[in-house]
């Protein structure tokens, strides 16, 4: 079991995310804004952090580099969850070091896979 | 459908409005008070200007902002809510705002549209703004750089960086203008000197949050010699001396001399901007 961590500011979203992470048995955190979802990473210290890109008071691609300039939570995964378009998405994720991305609208098996794809190489 | 000031709402009320307005945008970026209270600051968005649409039942359809400098009118944070759309809300917001620079003696009105929105451009070519120039909003995350620094540097304080920019020979969008920068209490940059006698300067605003700092709004001009080597040159400093800050550079002209040094350094577009203009009648 792992604990993942979700920062994403609509309800809808984080209800449908949290959904597939508890099905999976996974601890599931979230916060709706930047700033509490790095200081809930680095009381928490998740194993994966699942991250909007559109957040109210600092962007994701900003919040990332917070993320991972702090020592313990600098090899923490980041998968992106966006509604950008993808070529943006990819190349921010290339340029920010992220771990994935998957644009949304994205199907369960989607995200179910790239969470098991990210905590499996993780581990390995 | 009623048109109502702006200012009759809380900042936070205006704040959940807009973020509505934008859930399904094609580049989604949610505000919360305080950033929109910033943006007004800094912007000089007039909410007395600025209009909410709401139906018979009083219900809120979509909201548009004004700013005013000089004869110049800015059209902001246009939005309807997903629900409303295609209800004219949207014309009627945009008749408002264009009565209301008019009153206030706009001899011209600006605004910027994400390129390819398309439905937002149409609305704009159809109250009469014509399509002017393209903006891109480029990225840079923090990198190891392997450009060895040259060149004599001076960090400029506020108010040089802002001698500097009203030195500024082209034309700057309205949220890189220089009453832009002045309103922003973040605003430094940085004057270079090449041993070839080449110079130039960069003036940015440098954004401190809670937690950390972001560089955004960057204006570059060369004074003498090559715009590559010059941008090159001043954005290298300007990333080691800030090795941690991710950095947003808004509303860079598509022809910018010194985009090939953006590129150089690893910059990348996250999207682009149309600025359209609408001359008074």
């Amino acid at each position: 079991m792992a604990k993942i961590l979700y920062i994403e500011d609509i309800q809808d979203n984080i209800t449908f995310v949290e959904r597939i992470v508890k099905a999976r048995g996974h601890e599931f955190l979230f916060a709706k804004n930047a700033e509490t979802g790095l200081e809930l990473a680095f009381t928490s210290q998740p194993d994966l952090i699942l991250l909007d890109l559109g957040l109210p008071d600092a962007d994701g691609q900003t919040l990332s580099v917070w993320l991972k300039g702090n020592p313990t939570l600098a090899a923490t995964p980041i998968i992106v969850l966006t509604a950008w378009p993808e070529e943006v998405v990819r190349q921010t994720v290339s340029a920010y070091n992220l771990n994935g991305y998957l644009c949304k609208p994205f199907a369960l098996m989607d995200l179910v896979n790239m969470i098991n794809s990210v905590l499996g190489a993780k581990a390995a | 459908m009623e048109i109502i000031p702006a200012d009759r709402f809380t900042l936070q009320e205006l704040t959940e409005l807009y973020n509505q307005t934008r859930v399904d945008y094609l580049v989604p970026m949610p505000m919360n008070a305080d950033r929109l209270n910033e943006y007004v600051h800094d912007f000089d968005v007039d909410l007395h200007e600025s209009c909410v649409a709401r139906d018979a039942n009083g219900q809120v359809l979509g909201l548009s902002m004004l700013g005013f400098r000089k004869q110049i009118a800015w059209i902001t944070r246009l939005g309807v809510l997903p629900a409303s759309r295609r209800t004219g809300a949207g014309s009627a917001l945009m008749k408002s705002m264009l009565a209301n620079a008019a009153r206030l003696g706009a001899k011209e009105t600006h605004l910027e549209v994400i390129k390819n929105n398309k439905p937002a451009y149409e609305l704009f070519l159809k109250t009469g703004f014509v399509e002017k120039d393209t903006y891109l909003v480029m990225r840079h995350a923090p990198r190891p750089m392997n450009i060895s620094m040259q060149g004599d540097v001076t960090w400029l304080n506020f108010d040089a960086a802002l001698e500097k920019l009203s030195d500024y020979p082209n034309h700057l969008t309205w949220v890189n203008a220089i009453d832009s920068m002045r309103n922003s209490p973040n605003t430094e940059g940085v004057h270079i000197k090449l041993s070839n006698g080449s110079s130039g300067w960069l003036v940015y605003s440098n954004t401190k949050f809670t937690l950390r700092s972001t560089l955004s709004h960057l204006i570059m001009h060369t004074e003498h010699g090559s715009a590559e080597e010059v941008g090159i040159q001043l954005l290298t400093h300007l990333h080691a001396r800030y090795p941690y800050h991710d950095t947003y550079a808004e509303n860079i002209h598509e022809n910018d001399s010194h985009l090939v040094a953006f590129q150089t350094l690893g910059y990348f577009t996250n999207f682009s901007r149309v600025e359209m203009r609408y001359q008074q009648k």
